[in-house]
């Protein structure tokens, strides 16, 4: 039996000390962090009621398997800021507000950090979600149309129905309007910037290994 | 890493033994003690194996053709893709392992199981919680954390059900007759012990409780990367070091090399994960560790290659042709050495600078996942379900015929992945080319990608009907037990 307890022992310390060293470090040192005082208000700023239920709508669809939400630091590529996906790296300060921090691992689509200062009508995000190979062309990203609803226009018709062209646009007489979680969900991306500066932002920015 | 080897080498001879030969009688008697929840097990998890098969080839092909059931919300890729990978790894990987791990350890401590009947139902909540949670991430109430996508109640039930079946094995361990502990105990237990810690941690930190957003990107990494290796190599490594000498008769070529594998690979794991986030929003230290374990999880690949390699050629050579178990393990083996030198250049970071976020990462997850842990196990089921049954293999032909297709429908899948994640990443660093245009670079190689999932799928027909031959000779011959 002694065997078996000091194997279990070895074992044990060496999957502790990375358990400790990742989990439990990253944690500690990344888990606490304080927001700072900008100019214009507390950084990074809170989202909005609608932006946070926007990201439950963002969740619940698994936006992340195929965009990503960080910009990559300037001495591995210059490629993320080169491409416009943000003024700066991302740093761990800037998903101090994100319920669930959605990092991404792969890019089928563009990142979306600073979506939100990149693209700024609201109707194009509709349009796009709606039918995206009709706005953006070779798009492969899949129709949300579940997230909007079909209606007879009864009278006027609605402030936000969505001009729409492709081979799902409403037969006249019928007009698409966005659901509330299309709405949210694009509170949400329109309020993915970051582009604030953060007072130390140099500091922090870790160096490459 | 030193006091752990010093340790060991005093002790390695009376700690490491070959497996030593079981009464036949008693075998069976430990066979039989636990065949049910082991056959059910298996069973389970080839339903989910193929269901996540299906599955992943219908998103493959929604990347060919967008519209494919697209504005269909249960079935948008962002809910199915995720359910796919979770039923290989909640479905497939993890109960398989666990079965294997259970007749391991029973065969190896010649002791039978007891309570099976807690093991059992234990299974059967693990298995609800997989399929009322896959259904749930289906209906929208998904997590969006990568490999952790089951809503609370769910991984809360597959955590306990885990702790439920793990715990009679431990307790198997604790009973079983006196006699050296043999290097598949090592790794198996490292496994089994391992798997419920980083689950209920990562949990803990990402979906039952929430740290703060900026702490949860390294250990999201942290996760996938010890699922990886603390269940997938070990479990897989474990069955190995069972398998070749079983089948060939020769002993392990050098105990030192094994613990040094050993040692090496729970010195350097976990901490692996990290690399996936070079260059993201992490503190220096935190990139610099995930390189440099990356790059040394070269070391326990070599040791136990260089060991079954050695064994491999002290075997006769007849018995590498006959047997179908030490095919399919020694693709497993090939499939590890490929993978890890894959995962070798992508953590350097100036080649990940173009890699990260691309197909090429995917490929070698991929190659890693079903070359190197599925093949090996597919290999041990070869080896295993015949003696828990009692029945041969009816066909030669079809088990060359899932060889071959598996082989074919990685190797195809892996290389254009690789070749396809190259040519995404090289266009993605160029910010010349349009995104949109990258995407037109990478649709020949999606298509590839859909071939080679309807290749695997072919093939894990192949041996399905093996499974259903098999079944009907057990009703005829009325055998106690059910497949």
């Amino acid at each position: 039996m002694n065997r078996l307890k000091s194997l279990i022992l070895i074992i044990t310390f060496l999957f502790f000390l990375s358990w400790s060293g990742v989990a439990i470090y990253s944690y500690l040192q990344l888990g606490h962090l304080k927001t700072v005082a900008g100019s214009d208000g507390v950084l990074p700023p809170d989202y909005s009621g609608k932006a946070i239920l926007g990201a439950q709508v963002y969740k619940a669809n698994g936006c992340m398997t195929c965009h990503t939400q960080q910009v990559r630091q300037l001495d591995v590529t210059h490629s993320d800021i080169d491409r416009k996906w943000g003024a700066r790296p991302s740093i761990a300060l800037d998903y101090l507000r994100d319920r669930t921090a959605f990092l991404g691992n792969r890019r089928i689509g563009p990142d979306l950090s600073n979506v939100g200062s990149r693209l700024t009508d609201p109707v194009w995000y509709y349009q796009h979600l709606y039918e995206p190979d009709q706005v953006t062309a070779g798009s492969i990203m899949p129709s949300y149309r579940y997230l909007f609803h079909m209606q007879k226009i009864q009278g006027e018709p609605s402030a936000l129905a969505v001009a729409l062209v492709g081979p799902h646009a409403p037969l006249p007489g019928y007009e698409v309007v966005p659901t509330k979680d299309a709405q949210d969900l694009v509170a949400y991306l329109l309020s993915l910037k970051h582009d604030y500066i953060l007072p130390e932002v140099s500091a922090e920015t870790p160096s490459a290994p | 890493m030193n006091n752990a080897t010093t340790l060991s080498k005093i002790e390695t001879i009376s700690y490491l033994s070959e497996p030593l030969p079981l009464d036949p009688s008693r075998s069976l008697e430990i066979d039989r003690s636990m065949s049910v929840p082991i056959l059910f097990l298996m069973r389970s998890s080839f339903f989910s194996f193929a269901l996540g098969l299906f599955l992943v080839l219908i998103c493959s092909m929604k990347l060919v053709f967008p519209s494919f059931l697209d504005g269909i919300s249960f079935l948008t890729y962002g809910r199915l893709f995720p359910v796919a990978y979770d039923l290989f790894i909640y479905g497939w990987a993890i109960p398989l392992g666990f079965a294997l791990i259970l007749w391991l350890m029973a065969r190896l401590s010649a002791t039978p199981l007891s309570h099976v009947r807690i093991v059992t139902a234990a299974a059967h909540l693990w298995n609800s919680a997989l399929f009322l949670g896959s259904l749930a991430v289906l209906a929208g109430y998904g997590t969006s954390v990568t490999f952790l996508e089951y809503p609370n109640w769910a991984s809360f039930l597959l955590f306990v059900s885990f702790l439920l079946m793990g715990l009679w094995v431990l307790l198997l361990i604790k009973d079983r007759e006196e006699r050296p502990l043999y290097i598949s105990e090592w790794y198996l237990l490292t496994a089994l012990c391992s798997f419920p810690w980083i689950y209920g941690t990562a949990n803990l930190m990402l979906t039952w409780g929430k740290i703060q957003g900026s702490a949860q990107g390294p250990i999201q990494c942290w996760y996938a990367g010890s699922l990886m290796q603390f269940w997938l190599t070990p479990v897989a490594l474990g069955a190995i070091y069972y398998l070749i000498p079983k089948i060939t008769g020769v002993k392990i070529y050098s105990y030192y090399l094994a613990l040094f594998g050993f040692f090496s690979l729970l010195l350097f794991s976990g901490w692996n994960g990290l690399s996936a986030l070079i260059g993201g929003p992490i503190p220096a230290w935190m990139m610099s560790a995930g390189v440099v374990t990356s790059m040394m999880l070269v070391l326990p690949m070599i040791a136990v290659v260089v060991n079954f390699y050695k064994m491999f050629q002290e075997s006769e050579k007849l018995i590498l042709h006959q047997s179908p178990a030490l095919r399919f393990v020694a693709a497993g083996i090939i499939s590890y050495v490929i993978a890890t030198a894959l995962s070798l250049v992508s953590s350097f970071p100036c080649f990940n600078a173009i890699l990260n976020f691309t197909d090429y990462l995917s490929g070698t997850y991929l190659l890693f996942f079903l070359g190197f842990f599925g093949m090996t196990l597919f290999g041990g089921l070869y080896y295993f379900i015949p003696r828990l049954t009692g029945i041969s293999w009816s066909s030669s032909k079809l088990i060359r015929f899932h060889f071959w297709l598996f082989v074919v429908g990685i190797s195809l899948m892996v290389s254009s992945m690789v070749l396809g994640g190259f040519i995404e990443g090289i266009a993605l660093n160029d910010p010349v080319i349009t995104f949109t245009n990258i995407l037109s670079y990478t649709a020949p190689w999606n298509v590839l990608v859909s071939l080679s999932w309807s290749i695997l799928l072919l093939g894990f027909f192949c041996f399905m009907r093996l499974l259903v031959i098999m079944r009907w000779q057990m009703i005829e011959e009325k055998l106690p037990l059910s497949l």
